[in-house]
């Protein structure tokens, strides 16, 4: 298979979320340097010029780095040659889903896409929900919160963000997600203390108390957020950090005192200068 | 940036694929980060920038005329020497092939 027909079928697989990676060989005889196998869930393409057998033992030996789905550089040892491959997955990116098409929505779609979040933005409103006002979303829907968050599949890549109109469609959205067995890996919801008090007020009769420690509000970090795009980053800053498993405060906090230390000019702490 | 390389693909127009295959210590970017190189040294994508992204870029317009693929250790441990901040404090190899 030809480099740019692979290389179509990568893309193809990442449009379809499918799991994917791409195995390149970087240390190997000059002629398979650079030379490309594509691993998909059932098969495994070879580039022209890798052979079968080649491409069979990569996909073999790849097999635990492909369901992980997990990046590295690994050494592969093979009818007495030893080759230096690199792994590249792409793991299907992580959903958002936006409830409310209002004026967060509209900043916070396109921060989600700026960050690699694949974004679907729902409101049952189609003067607020369509494609010309979210035209970067992946997907838009015009429909209820209620019936939506009965059916979307949450997965542990699935981030949800509560930014309707008022707190009664908080309360129904919720009253959805937090029957479902699945859990998202986030639920964050807009409001006042005033106005999340009362959706809770409405909930707890049906859900135990430890249920509501795992919502997110009011959402985001506090840094002063005042605006739409403001509030977006805010948001971002915490989700963010809940995926990348951080608490979110400023770096300086750790780093500052040991920098006045100073370095140690010169001096190489690992590694080796080719 | 896979749709970008599949149109230089496509298009055949030389230029370079940098891509970071390992890392040691603090790099200020992470494995599998990309970027391309045209012939004319415009980029698209960034493998960190700074001193260490020069001498990628550099390596890359070589690997454009010689059409041979290459692997180049960029180290940002020699700490005051970078006088632009690249003080990152880790080693990254960075793999450098022809797009074509």
């Amino acid at each position: 298979m030809k480099k740019e027909v692979l290389y179509h079928k990568l893309s193809e697989a990442i449009l379809n979320r499918t799991a994917v990676s791409l195995v390149t060989f970087t240390e190997a005889v000059p002629e398979l340097i650079g030379k490309r196998i594509l691993l998909l869930p059932e098969t495994a393409y070879g580039e022209n010029g890798v052979a079968g057998d080649l491409t069979s033992a990569i996909s073999e030996f790849c097999s635990s780095s492909f369901s992980e789905q997990h990046t590295s550089s690994l050494d592969f040892h093979w009818q007495n040659n030893r080759y230096r491959i690199f792994h590249e997955a792409f793991p299907p990116p992580p959903h958002l889903i936006i409830a409310g098409a209002g004026h967060v929505g509209e900043p916070v779609a396109h921060l989600g896409k700026m960050l690699g979040f694949s974004v679907t933005v729902v409101d049952d409103r189609s003067s607020f929900a369509n494609k010309e006002r979210f035209s970067c979303a992946d997907e838009v829907c015009c429909q209820s919160f209620h019936s939506y968050f009965q059916t979307v599949p949450l997965k542990t890549s699935t981030y949800i963000l509560l930014l309707t109109r008022g707190h009664q469609f908080d309360v129904l959205s919720l009253q959805q997600l937090l029957s479902r067995e699945e859990r998202p890996a986030y639920i964050g919801m807009i409001g006042s203390r005033r106005r999340i008090a009362g959706v809770f007020e409405q909930l707890r009769h049906d859900f135990p108390e430890e249920t509501f420690t795992h919502i997110h509000t009011p959402v985001g970090l506090d840094i002063g957020a005042e605006t739409p795009a403001e509030i977006a980053v805010s948001i971002f800053a915490e989700i963010l950090a809940v995926k990348n498993k951080k608490n979110g405060e400023p770096l300086s906090s750790h780093i500052r005192e040991l920098a006045k230390k100073g370095f140690r000019k010169g001096q190489k702490r690992c590694g080796n200068r080719k | 940036m896979i749709n970008i390389i599949h149109t230089f693909l496509q298009i055949k127009k030389p230029a370079a694929l940098a891509t970071i295959v390992s890392t040691k210590g603090s790099t200020p970017r992470k494995t599998g980060s990309k970027m391309i190189v045209t012939s004319t040294g415009a980029l698209i994508g960034t493998i960190g920038g700074g001193c260490g992204e020069g001498e990628v870029i550099e390596k890359a317009l070589d690997v454009i005329k010689s059409g041979r693929p290459v692997t180049h250790t960029v180290d940002l441990t020699s700490g005051l020497l970078y006088e632009d901040g690249g003080i990152c404090g880790g080693i990254m190899h960075v793999f450098i092939e022809p797009l074509i």
